[in-house]
């Protein structure tokens, strides 16, 4: 077997072992279910969507081709994971495993849970450890050698950390924080985009770097304004099939302080389950606190690029509904975002990184 | 009554106000003062307007400042806070950068500096030279010429030509001029004249980290007042050991040393009152508690709810600062602190929600920039 047959054999062992964690009559999808909702504050709703719709346990040929592309190649493949959302350790896993027969993980000291299930199914799987001669370790520490590749995930600031102490020929990938963007044409049907938009938002209780968070509106202010009661409308229908977790007091008061902005430059519309803010007339975007609290702006498409500027940097995903001038114009100013159909913008194919900006070690 | 009458109205109540207080006889009680002022701001400032109307307040019968909806300081970068047009804006102070660009900083604009300069200028008088006038001022801050829109610079030249001393600026172009300083120090060791040393805490830091063996010794009668946090600009100093650094550096009590505590946002100040204590114009208090001046009432809020805390509880800071006339009467911060009967004592800004996530964290965005 070529070694990119090896990789790509791998890759496929560790997609099964998700397939078991997303089985909730698996004794290791029980675990999960069991788990999850305390180590995540997710709603135990909201942890069954993030297994069952969210946790990538499908991929095309072609979509692990271009995973095995966008790669390297090392002898070992250490990795670091922070407590992302709570299924991101499979796409981890598999990156790792397509750099690298000998994998060690350090999980999320907050949420090892998927970490520690996919150690678990990958360690007892005949195929990955005899047939494709694999190993996954779980380590405490990390001590990555030259030659070695080093997959580390969380803020910018705690990859800078982790990559400065490295000796030299360690190659860093940092998959660090971002966030995601929507953007509602001018044509788009009103109660359709707002409707999709909210599975968007809904899942991992928008913690995600896929989760949208800014929300342009292209038309006017009345067109916009629309759509915030829209979107409002359906964050609570969504809310009744998938309760948000609860709030932790610091994220209730960054909501409390977001909201009186919002009630002073527009609209501010806040329910037990989520919350929209409104600003009709954006000189600046401000950043909702990432608990189904979402910002929507009027926003003509000459206005764009300007309001942008100073987030381009961070966005990881924008969710179109077509390809109109405010679509283009915010896509050319997130070159390496990826760009999805509303309503999917939390399911990217398993095709490499989330995030697939530059490394940002 | 178009704005602007009413505006210079409002302006004459205000200063006639702390003038009044401070000789212990307001001409009308803060509650009726600050409600004047709320009603106006609500008809002019739309932003005021859109945050009354939300929170349902009826400000026409209101009778205390309390149910004057604090305006967050966030709205200052999003909005315009005046109530009078931009062609009519005399100075506009901008909030220091941010990661999210010059484009989102905060502006306060101002129709005139007027009530701004006396509230200044009498609180300084209190609580940094109740005792004397003929103070050289050193300044550890560029001039206002090249800081124009900085509202600490507005203040710093302020004081600067208030006191009857030679006054000297020692940061061009963001460098720190360390020899200006020491020759200053020299010409006031020489003199015997006393200095009123004034600066951001970072510019501090640098000072005592470029220092080496030169003398900064200064006569006696000088005193020191440092304001700001570090903002990514210098190392990060625990307040204590600087204030001793400082205090050491320049050979001045370290009661002589006094934070000061203001905002873009506010048109007034908050300072230890060790100084003032120490030359006998105020009762003992200690460091970390900051005093507010008569004309403005600090309440500590709950973060989640915003309702006022009782006395000596920890929360987030609202201001009523009565001289922000034509723009935001009441403020929120998101700076925690306590308000006891000494003074308010400053806890620094309220901690993020910990991220659970790879979703970026307004922690993480505002700790890119130096806002």
């Amino acid at each position: 077997m070529s070694a990119e047959a090896e990789a790509r054999a791998r890759v496929l062992r560790v997609i099964a072992a998700g397939r078991r964690i997303q089985d909730p009559n698996d004794p290791l999808g029980a675990e999960a279910r069991a788990r999850l909702p305390a180590v995540t504050g997710l709603d135990p709703k909201g942890v069954e969507l993030a297994l069952s719709a969210h946790l990538e346990t499908h991929a095309t040929d072609a979509e692990i081709d271009t995973l095995l592309a966008r790669t390297g190649r090392a002898p070992r493949c250490h990795v670091i994971l922070a407590a992302n959302v709570c299924t991101a350790p499979l796409r981890a896993l598999a990156l790792a495993a397509a750099t690298s027969p000998d994998i060690v993980v350090r999980p999320s000291r907050r949420d090892p849970v998927v970490t520690d299930l996919l150690v678990r199914a990958l360690s007892a799987d005949e195929a990955f450890v005899r047939t494709h001669h694999a190993s996954l370790t779980r380590a405490a520490s990390i001590t990555p050698a030259p030659g070695d590749e080093l997959h580390v995930y969380g803020s910018d600031a705690s990859i800078e950390a982790v990559t400065r102490g490295l000796p030299a020929g360690v190659c860093v990938r940092g998959h660090g924080t971002g966030l995601g963007l929507a953007v509602i044409g001018g044509d788009a049907p009103i109660d359709d985009a707002a409707a999709s938009l909210a599975w968007d938002i809904v899942p991992f209780d928008q913690r995600g770097c896929l989760s949208p968070r800014f929300v342009l509106v292209e038309g006017g202010e009345a067109r916009a304004e629309q759509f915030v009661q829209a979107l409002d409308a359906a964050l609570s229908r969504a809310a009744a099939r998938v309760p948000r977790g609860p709030l932790d007091p610091a994220l209730a008061a960054e909501i409390a302080l977001y909201g009186a902005s919002m009630e002073a430059v527009g609209l501010f519309l806040s329910r037990p389950s989520h919350a929209v803010g409104f600003d009709p007339s954006p000189c600046a975007l401000v950043l909702p606190p990432p608990a189904r609290v979402v910002h929507v702006v009027a926003l003509a498409p000459t206005d764009a690029p300007n309001l942008l500027a100073p987030w381009a940097p961070f966005v990881t995903a924008i969710g179109l509904c077509d390809d109109g001038l405010l679509a283009r114009a915010v896509c050319e100013r997130a070159p390496f975002a990826r760009c999805s159909p509303l309503g999917a913008m939390q399911r990217p194919p398993l095709d490499g990184p989330v995030d697939l900006r530059p490394s940002r070690a | 009554m178009t704005v602007r009458p009413t505006s210079e109205a409002l302006h004459e109540r205000v200063r006639a106000f702390v003038e009044g207080i401070l000789r212990g006889a307001p001409p009308e009680p803060f509650d009726d003062l600050a409600l004047a002022l709320a009603r106006f701001q609500a008809t002019h400032v739309p932003a005021l307007g859109r945050l009354v109307r939300a929170r349902g307040i009826d400000l026409a019968s209101a009778r205390d400042a309390s149910v004057i909806p604090a305006l967050p300081c966030d709205v200052f970068r999003l909005a315009r806070i005046a109530a009078h047009a931009p062609v009519e804006d005399m100075r506009v102070f901008r909030t220091s950068g941010t990661s999210q660009g010059k484009e989102a900083r905060g502006e306060h604009p101002f129709r005139t500096t007027a009530t701004y300069e006396l509230v200044a200028l009498r609180w300084g008088e209190r609580m940094l030279w109740p005792d004397r006038q003929d103070l050289g001022v050193l300044v550890l801050a560029p001039s206002l010429e090249e800081v124009a829109d900085s509202s600490l610079g507005f203040m710093l030249d302020l004081f600067a030509r208030e006191l009857r001393g030679p006054a000297s600026f020692h940061v061009r172009e963001g460098v720190l001029d360390i020899e200006g300083v020491a020759r200053v120090a020299a010409e006031a060791r020489a003199s015997g004249k006393p200095v009123l040393v004034l600066g951001a805490s970072f510019a501090f830091v640098h000072l005592l980290d470029g220092a080496g063996t030169r003398d900064f010794s200064l006569p006696p009668g000088s005193r020191v007042m440092q304001t700001g946090g570090f903002k990514g600009r210098s190392r990060e100093v625990e307040p204590t050991e600087l204030r001793r650094a400082i205090a050491s550096l320049f050979g001045v009590p370290e009661a002589h040393v006094v934070g000061e505590y203001g905002m873009t946002e506010l048109s007034s100040q908050l300072y230890e009152g060790t100084l003032a204590a120490a030359l006998g114009a105020r009762t003992t208090t200690r460091h970390g508690v900051y005093v507010a001046p008569p004309w403005m009432r600090v309440t500590a809020c709950d973060p989640t709810t915003l309702a006022p805390l009782a006395p000596g509880e920890t929360g987030i800071l609202r201001f009523v600062d009565l001289a922000n006339v034509d723009s935001s009467v009441a403020i929120q911060t998101s700076d925690l602190g306590r308000v006891t009967d000494e003074g308010v004592e400053l806890f620094g800004r309220a901690p993020g929600a910990t991220p659970r996530g790879c979703s970026l964290a307004i922690d993480e965005v505002l700790s890119r920039g130096s806002s």
